[in-house]
């Protein structure tokens, strides 16, 4: 989970002109000015890195940097696990 | 040419969107390609004549409703006429997409698909308010960025600055920021962030704060805002002049012919400019003639080349 975290973080840093350090996982996507565009942007970004297609998410119900990432990882484990 | 109209978005759709089409396959020498529901668009298409060579169906078996949430509805609708028609434009099949539909849904598409071009972070809407003299004043946004940053609004001073000398063919075009006041230091966080950074631009021409009634006075050519503002000065300038054309028909009979220059209808559609690729919001009502004009303004973009032309402005910045 860490791997992706910290590419995630990147992702999204990179997005958004912004400190990746200011993004941790208890990080909120609205404390930081990210808006649904970025957040998908992001997992596009993820989904090109990994080679996957991430469920649609509703991404009302992960408000913060960790849960959307808690939530990625089990879809790939669960993948890796498939194949 | 070729351009690639969502048949199933706004609140005339299916009818008033292909009746458009046709009405812009008579004024052109362009091809026009039809996407939405495959079914619906043929029985559309059964009461007109047309050189089939120049009319193309591309079946798209989802819509995006208004009252969704676009990013999320994007992601879930792979198969939504607004995204499918945005792809051909990606694959080159298409030199622009046209939508009245819902424009959260056609900007994210633009960004997903298109990709935003490198150093814009969301792409504004621009339209064209008529001033004196014939004049347009370009403002930017007109509503796809309801909350901005002051760096963004400095990015749409440069695509407004691009859309202006590339399309308008504006020398130098003067660049004003929408405020609530002309003097340095008015405004809110916002715009006063916005004024020092945009008075720090090289290569831009920018003359200071506009207050919205001198829109129309020609002191500009763009007129930079956030979507928020932009959008509620339209619809404000829409309502205005509504009311003064049935005013005027009321007290004399007749309306005035410059309150035609206003009509959304003439006007057709609005650029979304800062991706890598054409294309046009049109007004959720559009009709008939307002499809047709967005499809010339379409038409235009792509003959005036305006993705090239952002690029070599923002390749400056």
């Amino acid at each position: 989970m860490e791997e992706l975290f910290e590419l995630a973080r990147k992702f999204l840093a990179e997005q958004m002109d912004i400190d990746p350090e200011s993004i941790t996982m208890d990080t909120n996507f609205e404390d930081i000015n990210a808006d649904s565009i970025d957040i998908v942007e992001m997992i596009m970004a993820l989904e090109d890195y990994y080679e996957v297609e991430f469920p649609e998410e509703d991404l009302e119900d992960y408000p913060t940097m960790g849960s959307l990432v808690q939530a990625l990882y089990e879809f790939l484990r669960q993948v890796h696990d498939e194949c | 040419m070729k351009i690639a109209l969502d048949i199933m978005g706004g609140d005339f759709s299916p009818s008033e969107l292909v009746a458009g089409a046709m009405l812009w396959l008579n004024e052109s020498d362009g091809q026009i390609i039809l996407v939405g529901k495959k079914e619906i668009i043929e029985s559309e298409l059964k009461s007109y004549s047309f050189d089939s060579a120049r009319v193309a169906i591309v079946n798209a078996s989802q819509v995006i409703g208004m009252d969704e949430s676009p990013v999320t509805a994007l992601r879930k609708k792979k198969d939504a006429s607004i995204a499918v028609a945005t792809q051909l434009v990606k694959a080159g099949k298409a030199d622009a997409v046209v939508s009245c539909g819902s424009t959260g849904a056609q900007m994210a598409a633009a960004v997903f698909i298109l990709g935003r071009m490198l150093g814009i972070e969301r792409p504004p809407i621009v339209t064209g308010i008529p001033g004196r003299d014939g004049k347009l004043t370009l403002l930017i946004d007109a509503g796809a960025n309801v909350d901005c940053r002051p760096q963004q609004l400095v990015q749409f001073a440069r695509l407004g600055r691009a859309y202006a000398s590339g399309v308008l063919k504006i020398d130098n075009p003067r660049i004003a920021l929408i405020n609530n006041g002309e003097e340095r230091g008015k405004g809110n966080n916002l715009t006063t962030q916005t004024y020092e950074l945009l008075s720090e631009q090289k290569n831009l021409n920018f003359i200071g704060n506009l207050e919205g009634r001198e829109l129309f006075s020609g002191k500009c050519d763009v007129a930079v805002c956030d979507g928020f503002t932009g959008n509620i000065l339209l619809k404000t300038m829409e309502g205005m002049v509504l009311f003064i054309a049935a005013y005027l028909k009321q007290e004399m009979g007749k309306t005035s012919g410059v309150l035609s220059r206003f009509d959304y209808t003439q006007i057709g559609g609005a650029p979304l400019l800062g991706v890598n690729g054409i294309s046009i919001v049109c007004h959720g009502s559009s009709k008939r003639e307002a499809v047709c004009a967005g499809l010339k303004i379409a038409q235009e973009c792509v003959a005036n080349h305006i993705v090239d032309k952002q690029l070599k402005e923002l390749a400056e910045m």
